[in-house]
């Protein structure tokens, strides 16, 4: 039930993303990570304003500030100022617990946002002449089938190692070659069904949502991997995944995109906080 | 994908998971830092309290003697007649009060001369004469103009300077001098490294330094500058020219809409532009309610309820905006549209000026119970003098302003366990002013039929009084916590009104021209031959040459003879109406006062009689057709009388073994206890504190009961 809830909304994330990503293909990567940043920033703003007890946050942030102040005011009485530490701590717990509805009623939206940004900023396509190692895993109860798994014919990649078969971890890995730019599928053929993973090359780093991995039908593996549909449960194979290459930049690249988009996201949101009224 | 990856790795798996947009982003970093902060911050509290108690021990200025008292709490209750205190606890009506009493003691407390709040706490903070403290009145003339100004503080408008400073709008902050003179007690006890929490004493503004906490009260003014200006919204037509203390303005309605402009402080930077102004509209939504739009927010009016205190920016420019804070009370929606507005008062939260020592302390109430009134005369008399209140929305006013000078009151007890606490509480004074006329029967502005409500409105007063006395003496409930209740003068009625300057005219002292002797401040007076006039709630001034610009009487055996004169004839005032005395006496104040300003106090200081005080006219500088007026308005009671007429109150939670205690004893009383030496410029002498009776079983009430 959650997992065709899950494929559903990736579904339909991918379709919301689909037009809204993308000018990331046209700009420079720290312009698009930037205004995603802040767009998104200001977006969850405005949700948290809506979605939490504004009055009571205001409330007990003043609190908050108060009990700050009058340990600088009183602070002839060591009493007096561990009831002020003690009202403190207990003011940070309120406000955790005021910050739960919105942060569970934002957790959902989030997770798909940050999956569908991932797929643009974690790793960058091949270039053609790149090599990558694909990986297809077979389920456990058909690991007696991994001297059956071939890779198909295909225009864009070429096979320059393997197969190589490693039956403990009951993987197949074959290090491919692009050959050509586009968005083209591998296609690996199992007793005469085929099993077919998206491979993204293009040329001189240009930008394209790039899928890592054909997951299988966990829950945490639908979420982190929402570009293709997962294997069924029947399916002798689990998951087919390509290790593509890190993007390296301050802004955009695989290491801190994340990180550069929280900051501007948290900034966006700082800046905007007195525009819309929003306590926090 | 970015949790499994190398970089998602290099970070916890629960931060990546809570941060699920920036604002519960923030909200959950922020009480992750305030809950690791307030960690942080009790650990070096713990590790560095020995080192500071050490430091304090070794470097601190101590008392001579050794404290009597670990805590003294006094809590002024502006007003609190003896006469009708000590009939209530004869009727059983104060029980927290004669408990009080039977522990302690209660007695009257002798007012100063004049016997009025300005004077009397000023003698209350500094143990001194008036002709030491320099505050003879609220108002004293201008030696050039003979316009009044106010006598406690000098506040010289806002100037804006680009570029004065780092940010425009400190460096436009007004210019405010305290008039008083002498030492507050409590900066003695700074000095001895005795911690102070003074709260709401008049003429304690500005602040000044002292160790601990104060907030400022009489004579803070409200954002205008004025001593509080409320505002009186209505579609009703013109009816009277002005209101005093406030400002009618007349609205048109468009369908349900009207737009309206509250006026804020003079435009700091070119004042001929008028006001700073911040435009709101009311939309009407029956008969009963409205929704206020102001600044961008909307409240919900109720007929007959005010709002809460609701803050309004009046932007100067760019990033320059001053702020303060006021509620309003729609009076009527339909078919006439009636809305009052109190004065605008400074927002404690964020001070146009300091409010409080030190400048945080304002904040950090603010902070802590919300918005609250900063304004030296909260309680708003004159919308109900001039009839734009009624009497419930100026009770209810009164009440909530009550509510919150108890919360600042028992937080200031719990943040002080050791050192000295004051709080006054003024709806005392303001509420006896208002509602005496129902109080007194024989008073002309009683009506016919006295509302239910306000039969015995001064009563009620003084019984929820002892509601506040009951819940301060369950904090103090120590042997060594000195506690003591007291107000500054007593009150009586308010029935006639003399016109001194009339007198002075009859009896040719004070010449003025005929057609124009309805203006105020003394504007249509001839000084060429003019030798004494009246301004003011207290006294008469003699028009001597040196002291004022154009004054004709000469110092020396002139003025004295002068005086001599005024004072006894004056002193044989007869009522034409009942043959009585209307002046208990007059005093010289050559003669009456010591200290270096008694020059600067009225020459004569009138005592009037019980029921009598000044008239309005001659209170503002003008001269009416006759000596004596009934006082037909709401300010029906009154203590600007002789100090013998109006003593105030003194219970203690330890028994009193002096007799005649003065106000002006109290500042030596507590240095005293405190183990401090008592400067010598004090006029006052240490009452002698004996020791508690122990509470009964049966009568101790717990704070829910009390409550």
């Amino acid at each position: 039930m959650l997992t065709q809830l899950l494929i559903a909304l990736n579904g339909l994330a991918s379709a919301v993303a689909k037009p809204l990503l993308m000018p990331v293909a046209w700009c420079p990567g720290w312009l698009s990570i930037t205004a995603i940043g802040a767009v998104t920033g200001i977006a969850m703003l405005v949700a948290f304003k809506y979605t939490s007890n504004q009055s009571a946050i205001r409330a007990t942030r003043d609190r908050i500030k108060a009990n700050l102040l009058a340990l600088a005011l009183f602070r002839d009485d060591i009493r007096v100022g561990l009831r002020c530490q003690g009202a403190l701590l207990l003011g940070a717990a309120n406000l955790l617990i005021l910050s739960i509805v919105p942060m569970l009623v934002m957790f959902p939206p989030m997770c798909l946002l940050l999956a569908q940004l991932a797929l643009w900023y974690q790793v960058r396509p091949l270039a053609v002449g790149e090599q990558a190692v694909v990986t297809v895993r077979l389920a456990e109860d058909r690991l007696d089938r991994l001297s059956a798994v071939q890779m198909g014919p295909s225009s864009s990649a070429l096979s320059r190692v393997g197969p190589i078969r490693v039956p403990a971890q009951g993987i197949v890995c074959w290090s491919v070659e692009a050959r050509e730019p586009g968005l083209h599928r591998l296609a690996f053929d199992l007793d005469g069904a085929v099993f077919s993973k998206e491979l993204s090359v293009a040329v001189g780093g240009a930008w394209m949502p790039t899928s890592m991995k054909r997951p299988d039908r966990g829950l945490f593996e639908l979420l982190l991997h929402p570009r293709e549909r997962p294997f069924t449960e029947a399916s002798p194979v689990r998951s087919i995944e390509i290790e593509y290459p890190e993007r390296s930049s301050w802004t955009a690249g695989s290491r801190t995109w994340l990180v550069y988009w929280f900051v501007i996201s948290l900034a966006a949101a700082f800046a905007a906080r007195p525009v819309f009224g929003v306590h926090m | 994908m970015f949790f499994a990856s190398p970089f998602a790795m290099e970070f916890p798996m629960p931060c990546l998971w809570a941060y699920i947009g920036p604002g519960a982003g923030f909200a959950l970093a922020g009480s992750f830092i305030a809950v690791i902060g307030a960690i942080l911050s009790a650990a070096s509290m713990i590790l560095f309290w020995p080192i500071r108690r050490l430091v304090r021990v070794l470097f601190r200025k101590r008392p001579p003697k050794k404290a009597r008292f670990r805590r003294i709490v006094m809590l002024g209750l502006d007003g609190l007649d003896h006469g009708l205190t000590t009939r209530l606890l004869a009727e059983g009506k104060l029980p927290n009060m004669a408990e009080l009493a039977r522990r302690g003691g209660f007695q009257p407390l002798g007012s100063t001369l004049p016997p009025i709040s300005p004077v009397a706490w000023s003698t209350f903070q500094t143990g001194v004469n008036p002709g030491k403290h320099n505050i003879f009145d609220f108002l004293t003339p201008d030696e050039k103009t003979y316009a009044p100004k106010l006598s406690s503080v000098e506040i010289r408008s806002a100037r804006y300077r680009p570029f004065a400073g780092l940010w425009p709008f400190t460096a436009s902050r007004p210019d405010i001098r305290m008039l008083r003179k002498s030492k507050p007690f409590w900066s003695v006890l700074s000095d001895y490294g005795i911690v102070n929490c003074v709260l709401r004493v008049p003429i304690t503004f500005p602040p000044e330094k002292l160790r601990g906490v104060q907030l400022s009260a009489m004579c803070v003014p409200d954002l205008r500058g004025t001593q509080g200006t409320f505002s009186h919204y209505t579609t009703r037509a013109r009816d009277e020219s002005e209101k005093t203390g406030g400002e009618v303005h007349v609205v048109r309605r468009a369908g349900r809409d009207i737009a309206c402009e509250l006026l804020g402080p003079p435009h700091p930077t070119d004042p001929e532009k008028g006001p700073l102004r911040v435009p709101f509209t009311v939309r009407i939504d029956g008969d009963d309610a409205a929704t206020l739009t102001i600044g961008g927010s909307r409240h919900r009016l109720k007929r007959g309820t005010y709002t809460d205190w609701i803050r309004v920016r009046f932007r100067v420019g760019w990033s320059v905006s001053v702020q303060g804070v006021c509620r309003f009370l729609l009076l009527d929606a339909n078919p006439e549209f009636s809305l009052y507005v109190t004065p605008i008062h400074i927002d404690p939260e964020k001070p146009a000026m300091a409010i409080g020592y030190p400048a945080v302390y304002s904040m950090y109430l603010a902070k802590r119970q919300g918005p609250y009134a900063t304004l030296g005369l909260a309680e708003d008399t004159w919308g109900l003098s001039e009839q734009v209140l009624e009497d419930e929305h100026f009770a209810r006013q009164c009440m909530d302003i009550d509510v919150e000078r108890e919360s600042m009151f028992m937080d200031g007890l719990a943040k002080v366990p050791r050192g000295f606490i004051v709080c006054v509480v003024d709806s005392t004074d303001r509420m006896q002013h208002m509602f005496w006329r129902y109080h007194d029967p024989s008073h002309p502005a009683r009506p016919a039929k006295i509302p239910a409500a306000y039969r015995s409105a001064i009563e009620d007063l003084y019984v929820r009084m002892d509601g506040l006395v009951g819940r301060t003496m369950v904090k103090c409930d120590r042997d060594d916590t000195l506690l003591m209740v007291l107000s500054d003068h007593g009150f009586n009625t308010f029935r006639r009104g003399v016109d001194l300057n009339r007198w002075l005219e009859e009896q040719g002292y004070l010449v003025i021209d005929d057609a124009r002797r309805g203006e105020e401040y003394l504007a249509g007076v001839d000084w060429s031959k003019t030798r004494a006039f009246a301004i003011g709630l207290t006294g008469i001034f003699i028009n001597q040459r040196g002291r004022f610009e154009r004054g004709i009487v000469e110092p020396g055996d002139e003025a004295r003879a002068v005086r001599d004169e005024i004072a006894g004839r004056l002193g044989t005032l007869t009522d034409p109406l009942n043959g009585t005395r209307a002046i208990h006496k007059v005093y010289q104040a050559v003669k009456t006062y010591r200290g270096p300003y008694k020059e600067n106090a009225p020459d004569l200081i009138v005592g009037y009689a019980g029921g009598y005080r000044v008239s309005w006219d001659a209170a503002v500088g003008r001269a009416s057709r006759q000596v004596f007026h009934d006082n037909r308005k709401a300010w029906s009671g009154d203590h600007c009388v002789d100090p013998s007429v109006v003593p105030g109150v003194l219970f203690s939670n330890h028994a009193i073994r002096s007799d005649s205690v003065r106000l002006l004893d109290l500042a030596p009383t507590v240095l005293e206890q405190f183990g401090c030496p008592i400067p010598e410029h004090m006029d006052g002498k240490p009452v002698v504190i004996g020791e508690r009776v122990a509470a009964e079983a049966s009568r101790v009430e717990t704070e829910s009961q009390v409550a």
